[in-house]
């Protein structure tokens, strides 16, 4: 394979990995990355084979581009997916991202667990609620049966309000602590 | 051009705390080198090359590169050059201009901090050497 060649495949690759971004941004990344590989082989003298060498395998560097795009557009997104999906992806990388992600799925199962009871809570007024006996929590959620007395039920149909609440606010913590997580593993990408 | 003490011997890998250290400084010294003005990528990875020990694989430089200025702590414009083909050059905008003083105080306070946390260390060292 000849010089040009070698650079031609490998800049082909790249923006055959480079699917997710615009054609716009990876027309440009491709410009600048061929610019870079025919200045430093001039530079070096060397040949086009080494400098295709430093500049890593072609997957890794796509990679990398692509993971900025995703974290990038998820840390200002609301939607779950989104966001567990670049949780997902961080989560490969290590520890920290793991770390993240189980606390995500945690949060979205708890906040939205806590809405589903409220909105099951008019249906099953007789198993939805919070139970105490002698001023200590027994149970509380939807049971089957319900806690038997002397173990009542202390929030009627104020229980829909307070899961509501209670409920939105862990699903918004939990997206603003992905989303804050996502930016820290950025500027920190020691932890990934 | 290049500082040889930077470069570390052929197979010799720097370990994976020193490798962790380097690449979470790696933002803050691409944000610094282009302090005095603009470069392009090239000369960027160069200029890391000899003036700190952040030595990388040449390719993760333009990622970082891309990310920053999505950021919008860099811009970028295409200059046309002798060698042929138009380069890249990026500068610091003044949102990169802020957070890299801010940056650039932050480290010098904790890195000031661990010194002298260090210091009892390195006299040992000395000592037995």
């Amino acid at each position: 394979m000849t010089a040009e060649t070698q650079m031609e495949s490998y800049l082909t690759e790249l923006r055959l990995h480079l699917g997710p971004l615009t054609i716009a941004e990876r027309e440009e990344i491709v410009r600048e990355i061929s610019a870079h590989v025919r200045d430093s082989a001039e530079e070096s003298g060397g040949s086009i084979e080494t400098v295709l060498a430093r500049l890593g395998p072609v997957k890794e560097l796509a990679a990398q581009y692509r993971d900025g795009l995703l974290i990038r557009k998820a840390s200002g997104s609301l939607s779950p997916l989104v966001l567990l999906r670049a949780t997902l992806r961080l989560a490969t990388k290590g520890i920290f991202g793991i770390l993240v992600f189980f606390l995500a799925i945690l949060g979205y199962a708890f906040g939205g667990g806590l809405v589903l009871t409220a909105l099951i809570k008019p249906i099953l007024p007789a198993n939805t609620g919070v139970w105490i006996e002698n001023g200590r929590l027994v149970d509380s959620g939807v049971l089957f049966p319900p806690p038997a007395s002397p173990a009542h039920e202390v929030l009627g149909m104020g229980y829909i309000l307070v899961a509501l609440i209670l409920g939105s606010m862990t699903l918004l913590i939990t997206t603003f602590a992905i989303r804050r997580s996502l930016r820290l593993s950025q500027r920190w990408q020691s932890l990934l | 051009m290049a500082n040889k003490r930077a470069l570390p011997a052929d197979g010799e890998q720097p370990d994976r705390w020193e490798a962790q250290l380097r690449k979470g400084a790696l933002e803050m010294a691409t944000l610094a080198c282009l302090w005095r003005g603009r470069l392009y990528g090239l000369e960027i990875i160069r200029f890391l090359e000899s003036h700190s020990q952040l030595v990388l694989a040449e390719g993760t430089i333009y990622p970082i590169l891309n990310r920053l200025k999505a950021e919008g702590l860099l811009t970028s414009e295409w200059v046309e050059a002798e060698a042929g083909h138009p380069r890249k050059y990026y500068s610091l905008t003044d949102a990169g201009r802020q957070r890299l003083s801010l940056m650039a105080e932050a480290w010098t306070c904790f890195s000031k901090g661990l010194s002298h946390l260090l210091e009892p260390v390195l006299e040992q060292q000395e000592i037995h050497q």
